[in-house]
């Protein structure tokens, strides 16, 4: 087993560089210039009715000394081979927006992202396994298809306009006030209040945002989850188990159940990278102060370290998460060994 | 019944989002910015917050590298200059300084004396040495603010003269330099530059080479870049609290404030402002709407029309409309062989719809301009002759010019230096801006009837804003920011602009124009330079090098407890405004965070 990690984690080396590689050159080659963009007095500047180019004439200059302060000047195979360097010494460089080094940027704002996500990971599997489950058990039934519809139907609804609708209607305004409209905490909370009210609070915060970025999850899951049972119930140990007289409820749960969760754990190697990636919807119209906003952000500003740094960041979680579902597919899986088999 | 209506109304939202029409929000007419609520004539009184709309985080709060207008924003109001200007009559007045400055014969030297009980949050006091240090950072070519250095290129050496009187030497004569030096962001030296690096050297020494400069200066600016960005420290109104990245941002009212009591000084009262950063227009005007916002600047144009105009809505919130000094316009590629005739670029001013283009694309909300002056300013020329919508005028000038469909095609044609060109072109602006798209779009349909096709080309930002330098286009459609001080439009206008990917994108060249620019920047009696600008725009208008399209208005929402809330020409100044204490929504509470 030892050997086979190894060798797995050697070979991740080569995989990571080609993915930095792959995104450097994408970002890079990418139409866009940070320096006309701070020039143009940032992204609003850019974005409205083309403020600030009345400095036209004499910015030219600026942006040449501007260029020359983040090393844009230099030759890209150069650019890409310092930035390398600096990543294995774990510099990410600084954010060309306000000079701060990136990695305090995404520590600053990686347990919103964090929290945001577990709390919608968590909602997606213990609403979407029970549906599967019974999906399965009901095969082709009213209730069956009824599920099946309604999580298709969420599974289509567009994340920016629920949201939208969301806001309109359940969080003031002319409607009902149940939720606030976005933020995190109240305005005039303050770290010195008992902890109930703290929770209570931050969950008043975060019910929508956790609920919308759950809802098109349902579908994709319990449909896996449907698939995956009904592969296992159509198999002959099933058919015993039945002719020993196992009640059905031991039969579902402890037999089918189990067999059915090995497939589900090759999605796990997802969750590592989801739970940084963030929702740029989300965060943006609930005014989140995510991972998914720095980045989105980023990108539009073409801030070239932050970008870079986020997607790194992501490439690696991704890497080990798909490393970590290889490993516990073979714990929870005794058919499959390690290294090849027969060896 | 409230929930009737407000449904009805969310329905039309949904349905007529960018088809137009509908009801028309009370508009004013132009001539001045219209002043409203001012209620009962009681006392102002300090006291209760103002939450103002952010729609991003500032991108940091050093007032010297950052170059955006959320950082301005909150910078305001934490740092002063020496000059300021009148909020009413636009005029400068001196703030920091005792007077406006003495300025030499030959207008290259500026002298400005230093009020003496000017203190800095700390208490510590405000001296010459200050200022000489703030002009020393500015002009340090390693301080990360190459956009705001550009300004003051003029500015050749400062010294002092005895502890409170400073003296700037400037390049040539130009009436301007005076607001720029005016415009300098007064630093404390003791906080920003705590070991005294930059003592040692002179204002001439930093214009020299940035690698001949002494470590101690590179010490200096590497510290100032970095550790400066979340901790301004000034010596304005309201001091820094606290910034929750992507939530809010408090500024609170400094008891101790220098200007507290004095003559002609602004008095703050409210105790706190707080910046609520909320990224998206929905969720702000719902925010407001629940009591979470006090304030909104900009209300997008749909909002105004549709989502604000209930009774509820006009109970609790007061909304303005003025005028933002920003106007758009269709650039003509005067180099280009069409465009090169006068009579062409008039034609298509003739094509042009303004009028229903500001109904349909602006909701109403702005203004047909003629002329790149700010139709507040002195210098616009009221007597300016428009050019109305009128096509046959349009196709009259055409034909004059030599254009008609001689192949029978239903494209408008002419020899032009031997060859037959069709009267074929392309508009180009930048992508995401609905408004240009839909000005492009109006007018490629009207030239369409008149034998004339135009294509139209949305590009990336960066893109489109690479052509337009580089003259690679036919026309554009772009926007110019005035300012409400005085205009100078020599970058835009003059023909050595064209060169060099100057702001002349246009070529446009005039040598009268040229000579009248020139004039007007060494001109320092302010009638003569009016004179010489309503010159300027006479031609303009003649020539028609733009067609100059339209003044957008801003909407802002303001909660009603709030006082003194009036529209000044550059906009609303939340630093007058006031709360009674019968009114006052959170009191003199400002330890909560």
């Amino acid at each position: 087993m030892v050997s086979y990690l190894l060798q797995r984690l050697v070979l991740l080396v080569p995989t990571f560089i080609g993915v930095t590689l792959i995104g450097f050159l994408i970002m890079r080659l990418a139409p866009g210039d940070p320096a006309e963009l701070r020039a143009a007095g940032g992204l609003r500047g850019a974005a409205g009715a083309g403020i600030s180019l009345e400095k036209r004439g004499v910015v030219d200059e600026a942006l040449v000394q501007w260029r020359a302060q983040y090393g844009l000047d230099r030759p890209m195979h150069i650019q890409y081979a310092i930035w390398v360097k600096n990543l294995f010494t774990l510099n990410f460089g600084e954010s060309f927006k306000d000079n701060q080094p990136v990695w305090h940027k995404i520590l600053e704002r990686l347990p919103v992202t964090v929290k945001l996500n577990i709390f919608s990971i968590l909602l997606v599997y213990i609403v979407a396994i029970p549906l599967g489950i019974y999906s399965a058990t009901h095969l082709n039934s009213w209730s069956d298809q009824t599920a099946t519809f309604g999580a298709f139907v969420l599974f289509a609804v567009p994340l920016v306009w629920a949201a939208t609708m969301a806001i309109v209607f359940l969080c003031g305004g002319d409607f009902l006030y149940l939720f606030p409209p976005g933020g995190l905490n109240s305005l005039d909370y303050s770290p010195d209040w008992p902890l109930w009210e703290k929770v209570s609070d931050q969950a008043w915060y975060l019910f929508l945002p956790v609920v919308l970025l759950s809802y098109d999850g349902f579908a994709g899951l319990s449909r896996y989850m449907r698939a995956s049972m009904l592969e296992v119930l159509g198999q002959d140990f099933v058919r015993v188990a039945r002719a020993k007289g196992l009640s059905e409820r031991v039969v579902i749960l402890k037999h089918v159940l189990r067999n059915s969760l090995i497939p589900l754990v090759t999605i796990l190697a997802s969750i590592l990278p989801g739970l940084i990636g963030g929702s740029v919807i989300i965060e943006t119209v609930f005014s989140i102060p995510g991972l998914g906003q720095l980045g989105y952000e980023a990108v539009l500003a073409r801030d070239y370290p932050t970008v870079l740094t986020l997607f790194t960041v992501s490439a690696l979680l991704t890497l080990i998460g798909i490393l970590l579902s290889d490993i516990l597919l073979v714990l929870v899986d005794p058919r499959i060994a390690f290294g090849r088999r027969g060896q | 019944m409230a929930r009737d209506r407000s449904w009805k109304l969310f329905l039309a939202l949904l349905f007529m989002l960018g088809c137009g029409g509908g009801e028309r929000a009370g508009t004013e007419n132009r001539g001045t910015q219209q002043a409203v609520a001012k209620e009962e004539p009681a006392v102002q009184t300090t006291g209760d917050w103002l939450i103002i709309h952010s729609l991003s985080d500032p991108e940091q709060l050093n007032p010297l590298t950052s170059n955006d207008s959320a950082s301005s924003d909150v910078l305001g109001y934490i740092f002063e200059g020496l000059l300021t200007r009148n909020p009413r009559t636009l005029e400068l007045k001196p703030f920091i300084a005792e007077a406006r400055p003495a300025v030499s014969k030959d207008k290259l030297i500026y002298t400005f004396t230093i009020r003496r009980d000017v203190r800095f949050q700390d208490g510590r006091p405000l001296t010459g040495e200050d200022v000489l240090f703030s002009i020393k950072a500015i002009k340090c070519p390693l301080v990360n603010a190459p956009f705001l250095r550009v300004y003051y290129n003029s500015v050749v050496d400062a010294q002092l003269v005895d502890p409170y009187t400073i003296r700037f030497v400037t390049k040539e004569p130009y009436f301007l330099n005076e607001e720029v030096l005016g415009g300098i962001t007064l630093l404390p030296r003791h906080y920003y530059d705590p070991e005294n690096l930059l003592k040692t050297v002179s204002v001439r020494d930093l214009g020299k080479e940035p690698s001949q400069l002494p470590d101690h200066v590179k010490r200096f600016s590497d510290d100032f870049n970095k550790n400066y960005g979340r901790n301004p420290m000034g010596s304005g109104p309201y001091t820094f609290r606290s910034w929750k990245t992507g939530q809010q941002l408090d500024l609170v009212r400094d008891p101790e404030y220098w200007g507290n009591g004095k003559p002609g000084i602004d008095q703050p009262y409210l105790d706190l402002l707080k910046f609520r950063i909320i990224n998206n227009y929905d969720a702000a005007l719902v925010t407001l709407k629940s009591g979470g916002l006090d304030y909104m600047e900009r209300l997008e144009p749909v909002q105004h029309v549709r989502g604000t105009s209930s009774e509820r809505f006009k109970r609790q919130f007061q909304k303005l409309e003025y005028y933002s000094p920003t106007y758009s316009y269709i650039g003509w590629n005067n180099a280009h062989p069409i465009f090169g005739d006068k009579r062409v670029r008039k034609a298509m001013t003739y094509f042009t719809n303004r009028k229903q283009m500001v109904k349909t694309i602006l909701f109403g909300l702005g203004e047909v301009v003629d002329s790149p002056i700010y139709f507040f300013r002195p210098e616009y020329d009221k007597t300016l002759p428009s050019y109305p919508y009128d096509p046959k005028k349009g196709l009259g000038l055409l034909r004059e010019a030599g254009w008609s469909d001689t192949d029978g095609d239903g494209v408008l044609d002419k020899v032009i230096d031997g060859r037959k060109v069709p009267f074929r072109f392309e508009i180009k602006f930048n992508s995401g801006n609905a408004t240009r798209k839909s000005a492009a779009l109006t007018l490629q349909d009207e030239l369409k009837k008149h034998g004339i096709v135009a294509t139209v080309r949305e590009l990336d930002w960066t893109i489109f804003l690479d052509d337009v330098k580089n003259h690679k286009f036919d026309a554009v459609i772009l926007g110019w920011a005035m300012g409400v001080g005085d205009p100078d439009a020599y970058q835009v206008w003059h023909s050595s602009q064209a060169a060099n990917k100057g702001s002349n994108a246009i070529s446009y060249k005039n040598p009268r124009v040229d000579h009248i620019l020139e004039e007007y920047r060494r001109e320092f009696d302010p009638k003569k330079r009016i004179e010489l600008y309503r010159e300027f725009q006479r031609i303009l208008d003649d020539e028609q090098p733009y067609t100059f399209l339209f003044i957008g208005k801003l909407v802002s929402a303001v909660q009603r407890r709030l006082r003194g809330v009036e529209v000044l020409p550059g906009g609303l100044r939340p630093i007058e405004w006031w709360v009674p204490v019968s009114a006052q929504k959170y009191g003199n509470r400002v330890t909560a965070n």
